[in-house]
């Protein structure tokens, strides 16, 4: 288990409740099949990801953020601690579910073991959003347990849609698809990056996660103008942002960006994030940290930043 | 042009299999070597698992080392790849691994306390139970418990080894002090493991109880779990040398109390 040091007692759920943080009811349950808009779940604050190290000051604390975003295989588990910590957060907190696991390009049957496991993740902590990648990770059985990017073809194209619209139909909901990080390309590609996105969200009815660190990384990877990359996603299509940091390492003297969420976002981001506010409006914005994870004030300060940001850019459009 | 297929399984030899020819000419180099850019890629996959290995073993991590721990993890991926898109149940098997390695010799406690280590990561993984229903139990009449077959809460886990890696796990485990000096030969270790009100708990056996408890687990009526707990098998003795004596209603109480029988039907 990922934080065995959080042995909370199962039953104080049901005992002394904690106090709703103020201004954020629990959000209802939202179905975006019906035609609802399924970010409104979350309101136009930022949230930052939820870790387990963080699961026992948010619940003792009760800290003023406005959503948390959990990776679903966390609380894939029958019961436990981390489990039970989720659903008391869930009661005071708007949620969203964001997997890394799917494999939804593989060439691999899709796994039923898995999807039913994030069907009951959704069923017990009601999320406003579900999101996953545009990846694959497994193929013959064996998982790499990481995002791999998908040669942009034709195959691909109607192999990776089928695929979502098929969990999307297993799960009785529209997914959200995120961009991942790349530092390959396949020589068989036949269209950019955006171009592909855009045509697996027309083609599975999927949502779009637009990941903006994500798009720099390969920006500066591959040599493209991110803006570029912006100004070709539809609008409609992006129900949720994520910001986070990078590293970079060097090879003969060439360097790679490595999408580590392990630093603060950098400047070159914010500045994406300011052209993504006047392009796509007020979406759901999340800060994420995966390495090095700092204490809660450090996340907290940056979905502060994304929120003043998000206030400017719209005072000055008003 | 490859197939989806064949590019797929070509990456995923270079990067489980350390195999990146069939890989090398399908990706674009633009400056930096294809080889190196998969390197990116392998050193993720190994990393991730390799986390969640040090996430689930953390005694025998301390007991061997940071440096042999990493070792034997990058030993143990490229024998016995992650078979699921969640890392949680990559560790399955690493007390088997470590038996193949170090079996004979003077490390060979090893496995079985990552064995000890996994059985702690399923306990706190299981579903949650109630405690057991007593006004339930109080209905059914005296005669009629002979037919009872008792049920286990989903975290109970049974642990016998002959070392005392209870002792060895508990001093490596939870506080960064130096552990104490534990004598391999202090005595085999029988335990009950189970999760009760969000707490590992650890309840030492009894030879009987075990016996007793291993029939309750594999769903056996109470009268039958009864007579494994009563028969006395040659050489059986527990820690402090005494024969193992059973008394039926005292292990039901006891099993009650600590949460771990916790239904019947």
């Amino acid at each position: 288990m990922m934080d065995n040091g959080a042995h909370s007692d199962s039953r104080a759920a049901t005992g002394d409740p904690m106090p709703a943080h103020a201004g954020i009811g629990p959000p209802a349950g939202i179905e975006p099949m019906a035609g609802i808009e399924p970010s409104a779940g979350l309101g136009a604050r930022a949230g930052i990801g939820l870790r387990a190290q963080h699961h026992l000051r948010v619940l003792s604390d009760a800290p003023a953020v406005a959503w948390f975003e959990a990776h679903t295989e966390n609380y894939f588990a029958d019961g436990g601690a981390h489990v039970e910590a989720l659903a008391r957060i869930r009661a005071n907190y708007p949620l969203s579910l964001h997997g890394v696991g799917l494999s939804l390009g593989s060439t691999d049957p899709i796994d039923t073991q898995h999807l039913k496991r994030i069907r009951r993740a959704v069923n017990r902590f009601e999320p406003a959003l579900l999101s996953e990648h545009l990846s694959w990770s497994s193929v013959g059985g064996r998982f790499a347990n990481d995002l791999l990017p998908l040669p942009y073809t034709e195959e691909a194209l109607r192999h990776v849609s089928e695929r979502i619209a098929q969990a999307q139909d297993f799960l009785g909901r529209r997914m959200l698809i995120e961009n991942v990080s790349s530092y390959l390309e396949f020589e068989c590609s036949r269209m950019p990056e955006w171009e592909f996105l855009g045509a697996v969200a027309a083609e599975s009815g999927c949502g779009i996660l637009l990941d903006l660190n994500n798009i720099y990384v390969a920006a500066r990877n591959f040599g493209f103008d991110a803006q570029r990359y912006l100004d070709a996603v539809d609008p409609s299509a992006v129900q949720e942002i994520h910001l986070a940091g990078h590293s970079a390492v060097e090879f003969e003297g060439q360097e790679l960006l490595i999408d580590t969420h392990g630093t603060p976002v950098c400047d070159a981001v914010w500045n994406l994030y300011r052209a993504a506010l006047r392009r796509f409006g007020d979406v759901p914005t999340l800060i994420e940290w995966d390495t090095d994870i700092p204490a809660l004030e450090v996340l907290a300060a940056e979905a502060a930043k994304a929120d003043a940001l998000r206030a400017e850019v719209h005072a000055l459009a008003a | 042009m490859p197939s989806l297929r064949e590019l797929q399984s070509g990456v995923m030899r270079a990067l489980l299999d350390g195999e990146p020819d069939g890989a090398v000419p399908l990706i674009a180099a633009r400056g930096i070597a294809a080889k190196h850019r998969l390197d990116v890629y392998a050193n993720n996959a190994r990393a991730n698992f390799i986390e969640s290995l040090i996430s689930s073993y953390p005694a025998v991590r301390r007991l061997v080392g940071e440096d042999y721990f990493r070792q034997c993890a990058r030993g143990f991926h490229a024998r016995h790849p992650s078979l699921s898109g969640d890392l949680q149940f990559a560790g399955a098997g690493f007390a088997g691994y470590l038996s193949e390695l170090h079996g004979d010799d003077e490390f060979r406690y090893l496995s079985e306390v990552a064995r000890l280590e996994w059985l702690v990561e399923e306990l706190l993984l299981a579903a949650d139970h109630g405690p057991l229903d007593l006004a339930k139990l109080q209905q059914v009449p005296a005669r009629g418990y002979d037919d009872l077959r008792f049920c286990l809460h989903p975290s109970a886990r049974l642990f016998a080894s002959k070392y005392p890696c209870v002792a060895i796990w508990e001093a490596n485990v939870g506080s960064d002090a130096e552990p104490e000096l534990i004598d391999l030969g202090g005595g085999p270790d029988r335990v009950l493991l189970v999760r009760s009100r969000g707490r590992l708990n650890c309840h030492r056996l009894s030879c009987a109880e075990e016996r007793f408890l291993r029939s309750v687990q594999a769903g056996e009526p109470f009268a039958a779990a009864v007579e494994h707990g009563a028969a006395r098998n040659e050489g059986d003795t527990d820690a402090d040398g005494a024969t193992c004596a059973f008394d039926a209603g005292a292990a039901l109480q006891r099993f009650v109390l600590a949460g771990a029988i916790v239904d019947f039907r």
